[in-house]
């Protein structure tokens, strides 16, 4: 569905320097007009550099950085087709929300009384209507977040950068924004780019998310691809949690693999669950908390069944987490189930069974 | 304090540093030539005749021209020298703005006399000008003190923002900079001021035969009947010195709360 859309936005072999510092290493990467676009990594990996390059507040030392087609280079970022949410907000504090909103509109050449409508619509768009006589140093920091929003959306951007915009919220407040930004963008149909360093974040709300280490993108896919079939054991790492076991691979004819790991003994693999580059660390299979199931009694498994204990037990309400050892792997596995009514939580040290299934495993090689 | 010695300091520190400054006013107001206790009477005299004497009214005029070209340009420079060192790298920034900051500490003295030889040497002849470029080299440090410290206070985003809403690095500064720092300018002019107005070293070394008000003030003490008058203007003086400074200091601190930020200090 989202391959049909146009690109927005290139990078072509993207590198910047810092001096001695590598800050980008040659990225090179599509953004489709109108999609939600992420940018995740930790702290330090070059996500804010790289979006501060498409706003036009960062040089780049070499590469392409192009915007619906026309060439950056040279474009300084007072015209150019973006605009901002600053993580600090950056409200001018002497301005009135409305003077603050309708920032952007200094140079439109629409009548005063036009102008005031559409400051009005920017605060109504982010529920905000009857705000613009406050002062913007007196606002809370949801507020302010709203009327940066505003003020960037009002100019009608291609594109709307956004510098971890929620980060500085409360975990009620930031839940509650990340849905606002989701129909915010459904509604105007700008593209937007967020910066974060919040995998969750990133999972709920983009269409397609660029992880970055080091400088690179480590990989470039929709959410669920990420989850399901991360491109390396550092990207699974970063993404929710992964199990990880030590593995070995038997034989490879056509696109079945025969591998054998611990505790799950010899199993036939798909060739595409098979992912990343070759490492030191020798091939692994990784599986998520939730793909495996415990078996309570009369249960069944569907799939394929392995006897394991229980060793840890951490009770979230909604959910319990489990750390379980295979028989005959010492590995303690992170395990996760839902919590239905009726059904015990389990002590530590139960002897119990679960189902898993050999697809929903990965295989780093 | 829990140990009675010292509050007994304290308050003996407190008389020493105040104590002169109200003897100031008391004897301004007494009706007689001798300064001295008992006090006689009171009386607005010396008031008047200090406002009749011309030769006081001309060093008050060259006091007040010195003042405010003094802090006018000390500002301005102070300005400059607070935005480059808040805002960019450039090599050697440290010793530079070290230098810049040198003035604070050097003795008046030293900066005056070797002001003076090079004036001398190179032919300038002395005055107004000369003062106040004397003074323009003490006050520049307060002035980038006061004004780094309103600087600091601005995020850096704000100015990307005004940028990333349409404006050039002109009316950026213009817009949103200037009118956030402008507490921190009235800070720094005023402070200038009062700094000028009341410096003695440097005034009665490149003033030539151009006096300002503090080395005419030193003059008059030669003449005992001239006293009381001085210390009438030496009162309106002081009121001067705190109001000013008192605004000083209530404009800086409304530049931080309108910018957000936290106090760190000040002058008062």
């Amino acid at each position: 569905m989202s391959s049909e859309k146009p690109t927005m936005i290139e990078f072509k072999d993207v590198h910047k320097y810092y001096g001695d510092y590598h800050a980008l290493r040659g990225i090179t990467a599509t953004i489709r007009a109108g999609e939600f676009f992420s940018l995740l990594g930790p702290s330090g990996c070059g996500k804010t550099t790289l979006l501060r390059t498409i706003a036009g507040f960062e040089g780049i030392s070499s590469g392409v950085v192009l915007i619906d087609g026309k060439d950056m280079q040279n474009v300084p970022a007072n015209v150019r087709p973006t605009n901002m949410v600053f993580q600090s907000y950056a409200i001018f504090p002497h301005m009135s929300v409305a003077e603050n909103v309708g920032f952007g509109l200094r140079k439109d050449p629409r009548s005063k009384a036009e102008k005031a409508k559409a400051v009005e619509e920017a605060l109504a768009m982010v529920g905000l209507k009857g705000y613009g006589g406050r002062a913007a140093h007196a606002l809370s920091g949801g507020q302010r977040q709203r009327v940066a929003l505003a003020r960037a959306l009002i100019l009608k951007p291609k594109v709307l950068l956004l510098d971890e915009p929620l980060s500085a919220l409360d975990k009620k407040m930031r839940e509650h924004m990340q849905v606002e930004l989701i129909r915010l963008q459904r509604q105007v149909g700008i593209t937007f780019i967020l910066v974060t360093h919040d995998q969750e974040e990133a999972l709920v709300m983009s269409d397609r998310i660029a992880v970055m280490f080091e400088g690179e993108i480590a990989q470039l896919a929709d959410p669920e691809t990420l989850y399901r079939r991360p491109a390396s054991r550092k990207v699974a790492d970063f993404i929710g949690t992964m199990n990880f076991l030590p593995a070995r691979v038997l034989s490879q004819s056509g696109d079945k693999v025969e591998v054998e790991a611990e505790g799950f003994g010899r199993l036939t693999l798909d060739a595409e669950q098979m992912t990343g580059a070759k490492t030191d660390a020798g091939p692994t299979i990784g599986f998520r908390p939730e793909t495996l199931t415990i078996l309570f009694d009369g249960q069944t498994a569907s799939d394929r069944e392995s006897p394991a204990t229980v060793t840890e037990v951490v009770y979230y309400g909604d959910m319990t987490y489990y750390d379980i050892k295979l028989d005959g792997s010492d590995q303690p596995l992170r395990l996760s189930m839902r919590n239905v009514f009726g059904r015990p939580v389990l002590d530590i040290g139960t002897k119990t069974r679960v189902a898993w299934s050999p697809g929903a495993l990965v295989l780093f090689r | 304090m829990k140990n009675p010695g010292l509050r007994v300091y304290a308050i003996g520190y407190l008389i020493f540093l105040y104590a002169p400054i109200i003897l100031l006013p008391v004897f301004a107001l007494n009706d007689s030539k001798v300064v001295s206790f008992p006090l006689t009477g009171f009386t607005f005299r010396w008031f008047q005749e200090m406002w009749a004497d011309d030769s006081l009214r001309e060093a008050l005029t060259n006091s007040l021209i010195v003042a405010i070209c003094a802090s006018v340009i000390a500002t301005a420079l102070g300005l400059l020298a607070a935005r480059a060192s808040t805002r960019f790298t450039f090599p050697a920034k440290g010793g530079i703005l070290g230098l810049i900051m040198l003035p604070l500490v050097l003795p008046e003295m030293i900066v005056a006399m070797s002001l003076l030889m090079v004036l001398l040497a190179v032919g300038v002849p002395l005055g107004k000008h000369t003062i106040i470029m004397g003074h323009v080299l003490i006050c520049t440090p307060f002035a980038v003190a006061i004004l780094s410290s309103a600087f600091q206070s601005l995020d850096k985003s704000l100015e990307e923002a005004a940028y990333d809403l349409g404006e050039g690095p002109i009316s950026a500064f213009r817009l949103i900079i200037l009118p956030l720092v402008t507490p921190g300018i009235v800070s720094s002019l005023l402070i200038c001021f009062t700094i000028s107005l009341d410096e003695f070293i440097i005034a009665n070394f490149l003033g030539g035969n151009t006096k300002v008000l503090s080395a005419y003030i030193y003059g008059q003490f030669r003449f005992p009947a001239k006293v009381p008058a001085m210390l009438a203007l030496g009162t309106i003086l002081v009121l001067l010195s705190i109001t000013l400074l008192s605004i000083a200091e209530y404009f800086r601190r409304r530049g931080i709360a309108k910018t957000g930020g936290k106090d760190t200090g000040g002058f008062l």
